[in-house]
C-alpha cells in the first residue's frame, strides 16, 4: 500500500519509493529511505498536505508525493 | 597502476600544501559553513561574525550569500555561509551552489552546523562534506535543548569515528562559539593534512571507486587531479548528470559502465539510490554509536502546540489571527514612523536645503531638482525603510520560531489550487499593505519557479497607495456606496490573482509543480540578537542597493515634469507630452484626455502620485499657496524631536487601540476632504460615474509602481520579471476597463 492509505498513528516501513527524480531524490535526502518506519502525523485542516514522522523529525508532504512512497504495516 | 596514482597523489599533495602556505601567509583564512535548514546555522553565523555580516545574492539566482570578512585571534578570516542544504546532489538552487563553490573554491575549512536533536539525518549531510576532501569542523548545535530531551552524547567517539572535531554549541546563547573557531582555525592551518580521512561505504561501493579511480587515471587523469578523487567516482558512480557534462563524460561511458558492473548487477540500476542508502546506513550506525536517547519519548512542546495550531477546526482560524496581527503590526507599526520620516524630509530637511541653495544663489531650477527630484527622493526611499524594516522582522521571527511551516501546511491547499506555495500566503497578504515588503518577503520560497509566480501575483494586490485614489474618485462619484465600491476593487484584485495565477500555472510555468516536501522543524524561540541582526542587514541593504534606484527615478520623473527648461503649462511638458501621446490609447476606456494620461504616467513613481499630480493638473495653482511660517534653525531641530516622540506614541496605540487596519482605513481627515473640493470639482467635469469606475479598476491592475520594480530587481536580479508583471497587467488592466466602460455604455449606464 502507499503511505496515503496508512492510517492516522499506525507505524510503517518503507518499502520502495517509486517515481523517479528529483521526487525521490529530494525524499532520500531527507532521511525517507526503504527500511525506515514512518507514520502519519497529521493531515492539514483542507485535507492536503500531511505530516509524517520518520528519523525522529516531522515532515510535510502532498498527498500526491506521498502516493509515490510504498509501505508495509508493521 | 595504483602506485602511480599513489605517486601523483602525493604530488599533488606536496604542491597543495606549498600554495597553502604561501596562500595563508598572504590572505585571510576562508571558513565555509554548511549545515540542513533549521539547524541553527544562521543563529551561529549571526553569533559568530554579528553585525561584519555583508548580506548578497549568489551569482545570476536569487538565494541570499552572507559573507564576513574578520579578524579572530590575530587571524584574518573570510567567512562565508552557504544555503542550507539537506546534501549535495544537484538537485536544487541551493544545493547546487553548495557544491559548486566548496568544489571550485576550495575553502579552507568548513563548520558543518549539525542540529543535535536530530543527528542521524544531519549526518547524512555531514558525510557527503567528508567526500569533498576539505577538513571539517562539526558544531554540533542545540547541544542544550538536545540534552534537556535527555540525549547523552559520546562526543569523542563521535570525534574519532568520523576523524574530525566535535564541538557542543549553543548558537541562541553563544554557548562554544570561541572553542567552535579555535577548532576551525586549528583544523585550516594544515588544510591539506587535516581533511578528513574517507569513511567506508561498504567493498562494494569501495572497490567501485577504487575501479573507477582507476578507469579516469588511465583516460581522463586531468579530471583526478581536478576534483577530489573519491568524491569525484563517488558522483560518477550516481551518474551526476552535471559532473558529467562538466567533464564532457557522456552518461554511458564505459569506465563508469565496466566499474558499476558488478554494484548495477548486485544492487540494482539505481545506483545514487544505493549511494543514498550507503550513507544512512553509515549515519545511522554512527548515531548508534554515540548517542543514547531515553527509553521513553516525552510528549513534545512542539506537539502540544501542533494539537491546537494545525487543528482541523482551529488551524485556520488560527492561522488567520496570526496573519491579521502580524499584518496590523507591520505596517500599523512602522506607518507613524514613516510618516515622521517624510513630513522630516519634505519640511525641516527641505527647508533647510532650500534655504542653503538660497544663500549660495543657486538658480531656480537646481533649487527645484534638489527639492523635488533629490529630497523627494530621498525621502520616497526612507518612507520604506520603517516597513522593510518591521517586515523583515516578523517574517525572520515567523520563519526562525517554526511557524512559517506550520503557516504554509495549513495554507498549502488552497494557495496550490492557483499553482502557488503555501508560504506564497504570506506574501500576497502583505500586498495588501504595500507591495514592496511582500515583493521581499517572496525570500522564504525556496524554490525559483514559486517565487516568481508569488511575485508576478502580488501587485494585484490592492496596496494602500492605491487607496487615496479610490477614495477621491469615490468620495466625488459614489458616496452612497462607497463601501460596497471599495470592497468590490479589492474583490477584483484577489479574483484576477486567482485567474491570473490559473493562467500562467498553464502557461509560463508549465509542467511539474515544484515539490512541497518540508521539515516541519520544532518551535523554537529566535534570540533576538540574531533577528535584530537579519533585520538590520535587510534593512541596510534595501537603503543601499534599492534606494540608489529609487533616488534616480525620481530625479527622472522631475526631469519629465520640468523639461523642456521653463517650462509652464504642464501640458507642454515631457509628462505633459506623454500624456497626450498615450490618451488616445485610453479613449476606448472613457477617459482619454491628457490629463488622466498624464497622471496615469506619474503613477509609475508610485500610484498614490495619480491624485497628487490630478490635483496639480486639474486644479489651477492658487497664488496663494498655504506656506508655513519660517522657523528658526532650533526651533526644526526641536520639533524633529517632538514630533518623533509623537511617532512613537502614535506607533503604539496603532497596535493596541483598534481592531481595524489604521492604514488601511478608508476615511479621511477633514481638512483633506476640505482641501479635494476643487479637485472633485474638476474631476465631475471630467469622469461620469462609469468611466470613474473604470479608471480605478485602471488604476487597481495597471503596471506597479517603480518601487516594485526596484524591489523586483534587486530580488531576481535581472528585470525579467518586472517586465512581465508590466507586460501582463497592462493588458489586463486596459481589458478590464475596456470591458467596463463599454459593457456600461452598452448596459445604458453612461450617462
Amino acid at each position: 500500500m502507499t503511505l496515503v492509505e496508512l492510517k492516522p498513528g499506525q507505524i510503517g516501513r518503507i518499502v520502495q519509493i517509486g517515481g523517479l527524480g528529483p521526487l525521490k531524490r529530494r525524499l532520500m535526502d531527507m532521511g525517507v529511505v526503504p527500511g525506515e518506519e514512518i507514520s502519519i502525523e497529521k493531515t492539514a485542516p483542507l485535507g492536503d498536505p500531511i505530516e509524517v514522522r520518520i528519523k525522529s523529525y516531522n515532515l510535510s508532504l502532498r498527498k500526491n508525493e506521498a502516493k509515490e512512497i510504498q509501505v508495509e504495516a508493521v | 597502476m595504483k602506485k602511480t596514482l599513489a605517486d601523483c597523489r602525493l604530488q599533488i599533495d606536496e604542491q597543495e600544501s606549498r600554495q597553502a602556505a604561501v596562500k595563508k601567509e598572504k590572505s585571510s583564512v576562508v571558513i565555509a559553513v554548511a549545515g540542513n535548514p533549521n539547524a541553527g546555522k544562521s543563529t551561529l553565523i549571526n553569533a559568530i561574525a554579528g553585525t561584519r555580516l555583508q548580506v548578497g545574492n549568489w551569482p545570476g539566482v536569487t538565494v541570499e550569500k552572507k559573507t564576513a570578512f574578520f579578524e579572530y585571534a590575530g587571524q584574518k578570516i573570510t567567512l562565508v555561509d552557504l544555503p542550507g542544504t539537506y546534501s549535495l546532489s544537484p538537485y536544487t538552487q541551493e544545493e547546487i551552489i553548495s557544491r559548486d563553490y566548496l568544489v571550485h573554491e576550495k575553502p579552507d575549512v568548513i563548520i558543518n552546523v549539525v542540529d543535535a536533536t536530530n543527528l542521524e539525518r544531519n549526518l547524512y549531510l555531514t558525510l557527503q562534506l567528508m567526500e569533498l576532501e576539505i577538513p571539517v569542523v562539526i558544531a554540533l548545535n542545540m547541544y542544550d535543548e538536545a540534552e534537556a530531551k535527555g540525549y547523552r552524547f559520546d562526543l569523542e567517539m563521535l570525534s574519532s569515528m568520523l576523524g574530525t572535531t566535535v564541538v557542543p554549541t549553543t548558537a541562541t546563547r553563544g554557548a562554544g562559539v570561541n572553542a567552535l573557531m579555535t577548532a576551525a582555525l586549528s583544523a585550516a592551518e594544515r588544510s591539506w593534512e587535516n581533511r578528513p580521512k574517507p569513511i567506508p561505504y561498504g567493498d562494494d561501493i569501495e572497490r567501485t571507486v577504487d575501479a573507477v579511480v582507476r578507469g579516469l587515471n588511465r583516460e581522463l587523469p586531468q579530471a583526478l587531479q581536478q576534483y577530489p578523487p573519491r568524491w569525484l567516482a563517488l558522483k560518477l558512480i550516481e551518474r551526476d548528470q552535471t559532473l558529467l557534462q562538466l567533464l564532457g563524460m557522456p552518461a554511458d561511458s564505459h569506465i563508469i559502465s565496466r566499474a558499476t558492473d558488478h554494484l548495477r548487477t548486485a544492487h540494482g540500476e539505481d545506483t545514487e539510490a544505493f549511494l543514498a542508502d550507503a550513507r544512512y546506513a553509515q549515519a545511522a550506525g554512527l548515531t548508534r554509536e554515540v548517542l543514547r536517547k531515553p527509553d521513553i519519548r516525552k510528549r513534545e512542546l512542539t506537539e502540544t502546540i501542533d494539537a491546537v495550531v494545525l487543528n482541523r477546526f482551529f488551524g485556520i482560524p488560527i492561522f488567520l489571527a496570526a496573519m491579521w496581527v502580524m499584518f496590523k503590526l507591520t505596517f500599523d507599526l512602522s506607518k507613524p514612523f514613516a510618516d515622521w520620516l517624510g513630513t522630516m524630509v519634505s519640511g525641516p530637511f527641505r527647508r533647510l536645503a532650500e534655504a542653503l541653495l538660497a544663500a549660495l544663489q543657486a538658480p531656480a531650477w537646481t533649487a527645484s531638482l534638489v527639492a523635488d527630484g533629490i529630497i523627494a527622493g530621498v525621502g520616497a526611499v526612507l518612507v520604506f525603510v520603517p516597513v522593510i524594516f518591521a517586515m523583515m522582522f516578523f517574517i525572520t521571527f515567523l520563519e526562525g520560531s517554526g511557524y512559517m511551516a506550520r503557516a504554509a501546511f495549513v495554507m498549502d491547499r488552497a494557495m496550490h489550487a492557483i499553482g502557488l506555495h503555501g508560504k506564497s500566503f504570506i506574501p500576497m497578504l502583505l500586498g495588501f499593505g504595500c507591495n514592496v515588503p511582500a515583493i521581499y518577503a517572496t525570500r522564504t520560497l525556496e524554490n525559483p519557479k514559486d517565487k516568481a509566480l508569488t511575485a508576478l501575483l502580488i501587485p494585484l494586490t490592492s496596496c494602500g497607495a492605491r487607496l487615496p485614489v479610490y477614495v477621491v474618485f469615490i468620495g466625488t462619484f459614489f458616496s452612497a456606496h462607497a463601501g460596497t465600491v471599495l470592497w468590490s476593487l479589492y474583490v477584483m484584485g484577489i479574483v484576477l490573482a486567482i485567474a491570473v495565477g490559473m493562467v500562467f500555472k498553464r502557461t509560463l510555468f508549465k509542467g511539474d509543480a515544484p515539490l512541497f516536501i518540508m521539515e516541519l522543524p520544532p518551535y523554537r524561540m529566535p534570540s533576538l540578537r540574531s533577528l535584530l541582526i537579519h533585520t538590520w542587514e535587510k534593512g541596510k541593504h534595501f537603503l543601499v542597493k534599492a534606494g540608489t534606484y529609487i533616488l534616480a527615478v525620481s530625479v527622472l520623473v522631475w526631469f519629465l515634469l520640468n523639461m523642456p527648461f521653463g517650462v509652464e503649462d504642464k501640458k507642454d511638458s515631457w509628462m505633459g507630452q506623454i500624456g497626450q501621446v498615450v490618451a488616445p490609447a485610453l479613449s476606448p476606456l472613457g477617459f482619454g484626455s491628457w490629463e488622466a494620461g498624464s497622471a496615469l504616467v506619474a503613477g509609475l513613481v508610485a500610484k498614490e502620485i495619480v491624485v497628487g499630480t490630478m490635483g496639480e493638473i486639474y486644479v489651477k495653482k492658487s497664488d496663494e499657496e498655504k506656506k508655513d511660517e519660517p522657523l528658526s534653525i532650533g526651533e526644526e531641530f526641536a520639533r524633529i524631536g517632538t514630533s518623533l516622540g509623537e511617532a512613537f506614541i502614535a506607533a503604539g496605540s496603532n497596535v493596541v487601540s483598534t481592531f481595524g487596519i489604521a492604514t488601511m482605513s478608508a476615511g479621511e481627515t477633514e481638512e483633506k476632504t476640505k482641501e479635494r473640493m476643487p479637485l472633485r470639482e474638476a474631476l465631475r467635469q471630467q469622469f461620469t460615474p462609469l468611466s470613474a469606475y473604470a479608471f480605478i479598476a485602471f488604476v487597481l491592475l495597471y503596471m506597479p509602481c517603480a518601487v516594485v520594480a526596484v524591489a523586483m530587481r534587486h530580488e531576481f536580479g535581472t528585470w525579467k520579471w518586472y517586465g512581465i508583471a508590466f507586460a501582463y497587467q497592462m493588458a489586463l488592466a486596459w481589458t478590464v476597463a475596456f470591458v467596463i466602460y463599454q459593457g456600461g455604455t452598452l448596459l445604458g449606464m453612461g450617462g
